[in-house]
């Protein structure tokens, strides 16, 4: 026993060491990145990459997690802003709930920049696409290609506000096109295992509509592979059903290339670009001295956010 | 002597010891701005932490904690949102979590369903309600002062949060160390044959416990929404993990081996300072579950002897 804790003793302290043995803080430019939800592999994807590219101009970047936590991101905050940073980089954050934490760093004058997360008046700007559009560009590519007549299943999730816009989005598109009609709708519940319930749900969707259905929309691209794959053990062939989704990511880009899998489109958003983005903003604004207004001149930075389908996605593989 | 001050101290130690390691590791970390913040953030967990360690004084566990708070957060959030007066929400939030810890109370000692089961049971039941008011949408806004001052405001230039934590572990302490009602409350969970033999209620005593650990609850999450201005489903879930891990490490201090309230304090207070201290080093954020785990393992290993004569440990025949 005295073995083992001598030996956890030693490894936590040279955990602990390896850390204080970093380049000092106080010497390079340091920026701290908040990922809301890093198990998310879209709020991964933007703190990854504004992390990467801090390192790349020789940046100390810490990276921390809120797990989804809303407590949690408020007390890292708040820890954050008493470290003072040269600038904090939020990802998929939540400006109201941490309204308290965004004035106390205007007030300590660390710059926030946030990514996907909604304006504020105390932070530099969000950088974002913009769902709505986003889930315009979803919708109106599934009934162009149905034209404009046919059934669809659609698998949504309400707990995230991006895909409740495009689910609302795609509600108001419906509406004005009554030519298409939605069969059944499965609502993802469970969040943890989010996958197994998309599988149980759909499953049962298309046992029950599977013959009818022309079309197919999901709020997320997860989503929509868990589908393909139920497609596909059903024997569904590219472009028997049209099947569009929204996020983007080299998953996604092969299975639209591939002709065995089902999946046809999905509206891309650039979480990559959006990190080095929001490392590029800060380098002006901290370390040039620009103004905030040079970079853009209202609350968000909006990014393009491209529909791929067969079309195009060679430029994207 | 060293090995019983060991068994006894050893976790606190090892506390002393991290602070001081932050101390001398990041300028910030002993002013007296991040010191108060360190033990605002240890309000929630300390608040909830408590209330488990009530119920495990009477050897029962309440697994509901989390989602009983996530409740009564959403149900005062929806309350504030709608414009009623933010006392009346206060108290609704307040009234949630006791209900709910009394329904855990009722279906351990009148419907004699395991505590295990039962507040799985309860969990579930308060996370679908929470998903009922809000269907998703978390309750937001900039709700009046006199609601958010709850938990942000200051009292003699001492923040609210540490007046709520220090009001509450000394009333909790009182209780468990210098009542007759806290002695019943012990005496039921170390021996409740023995206790109920000497006469002592003991499922009043189990009801009692698991009510004040909803009670506790309840205040956590208004304390919650106020901090946050805001109630969403789950919103609590994050401290779940952490109370357990709060109450398990205060079970090696002081008292090893039972449930204490200062353990749990101390521990609440430990983990919060490991979470302050890594983010001021710079730690990315895999290091923070990482040495977290090590330390609950290295305590629990240090006062391995005395854990294991734990009341609930010898009842779920967690035998070494």
């Amino acid at each position: 026993m005295q073995a083992i804790t001598k030996r956890n003793l030693m490894l936590g302290g040279a955990a602990l060491a390896a850390t204080l043995a970093r380049p000092a803080l106080a010497q390079a430019m340091d920026v701290a990145i908040i990922g809301f939800q890093m198990s998310s592999e879209t709020h991964a994807r933007a703190a990854n990459a504004a992390a990467a590219a801090a390192r790349a101009k020789g940046w100390n970047a810490t990276v921390l997690n809120s797990e989804g936590s809303l407590p949690r991101h408020a007390e890292q905050l708040d820890t954050l802003i008493g470290r003072r940073p040269k600038a904090i980089i939020v990802c998929m954050g939540k400006p109201v709930e941490a309204e308290a934490q965004f004035q106390r760093a205007k007030a300590a004058n660390v710059p926030v920049i946030t990514i996907m997360s909604g304006a504020s008046n105390d932070t530099l700007f969000d950088i974002q696409v913009n769902e709505y559009e986003v889930g315009a560009k979803a919708a109106l590519w599934l009934l162009g290609e149905l034209g404009y007549q046919g059934n669809i299943l659609t698998q949504r999730f309400e707990g995230n506000v991006g895909t409740r816009i495009r689910g609302k989005v795609l509600d108001v598109v419906l509406s004005e096109n009554t030519g298409v009609r939605v069969l059944g709708t499965h609502t993802m519940a469970r969040t943890a295992s989010w996958r197994d319930d998309v599988r149980q749900g759909f499953q049962a969707l298309l046992l029950r509509h599977g013959a009818q259905t022309q079309g197919i929309w999901a709020s997320f691209d997860g989503q929509a592979f868990v589908i393909d794959d139920l497609l596909k053990v059903r024997g569904a062939k590219k472009g028997q059903v049209k099947f569009v989704s929204i996020d983007g990511g080299a998953e996604t880009y092969r299975r639209i290339a591939d002709p065995d899998s089902t999946l046809m489109a999905t509206v891309t958003i650039p979480f990559e670009e959006m990190g080095t983005k929001a490392v590029d903003a800060a380098e002006r604004i901290v370390v040039k001295g620009e103004p905030k207004g040079a970079i853009t001149s209202g609350p968000y930075l909006f990014m393009d956010a491209a529909l791929v389908d067969g079309n195009n996605v060679r430029r994207f593989l | 002597m060293i090995r019983r001050t060991l068994a006894r101290y050893g976790t606190a130690l090892a506390g002393v010891a991290l602070f001081a390691f932050f101390a001398l590791g990041s300028p910030v970390f002993l002013t007296p701005d991040n010191i108060a913040l360190i033990l605002k953030e240890t309000a929630f967990l300390g608040i909830l932490a408590i209330g488990f360690t009530l119920a495990l004084v009477t050897a029962e566990i309440d697994l509901s904690i989390a989602e009983v708070a996530s409740l009564a957060a959403v149900v005062t959030g929806a309350l504030v949102h709608g414009g009623t007066n933010p006392w009346i929400a206060v108290g609704a939030g307040l009234v949630v979590g006791t209900l709910c810890g009394a329904a855990n109370g009722v279906a351990v000692t009148v419907l004699n369903v395991p505590s295990l089961i039962a507040t799985l049971g309860v969990a579930a039941i308060a996370k679908g309600f929470s998903f009922m008011l809000t269907q998703g949408v978390a309750f937001v806004g900039r709700w009046p002062a006199s609601f958010t001052n709850l938990a942000r405001g200051t009292l003699l230039g001492v923040p609210n949060l540490i007046w709520w934590l220090a009001g509450v572990g000394f009333a909790a302490w009182l209780l468990v160390k210098w009542t007759r009602l806290g002695a019943h409350l012990v005496a039921t969970g170390e021996a409740d044959e023995a206790a109920r033999l000497a006469g002592i209620r003991t499922r009043s005593m189990k009801r009692l416990a698991l009510t004040l650990a909803g009670a506790c609850a309840g205040l956590t999450a208004v304390l919650l929404a106020s901090s946050l201005s805001s109630a969403a489903p789950a919103m609590a879930n994050d401290h779940f993990l952490y109370a357990i891990a709060a109450v398990l490490l205060g079970m090696s201090m002081f008292e090893p081996g039972r449930p204490n309230i200062p353990g749990t304090l101390f521990a609440a207070f430990t983990l919060k300072v490991l979470g302050n201290g890594l983010v001021l080093l710079g730690a990315e954020y895999y290091w923070q579950d990482i040495v977290l785990g090590t330390i609950i393992l290295v305590s629990v290993a240090l006062s391995a002897t005395g854990t294991g004569k734990a009341p609930f440990v010898k009842k779920l025949n967690f035998r070494r």
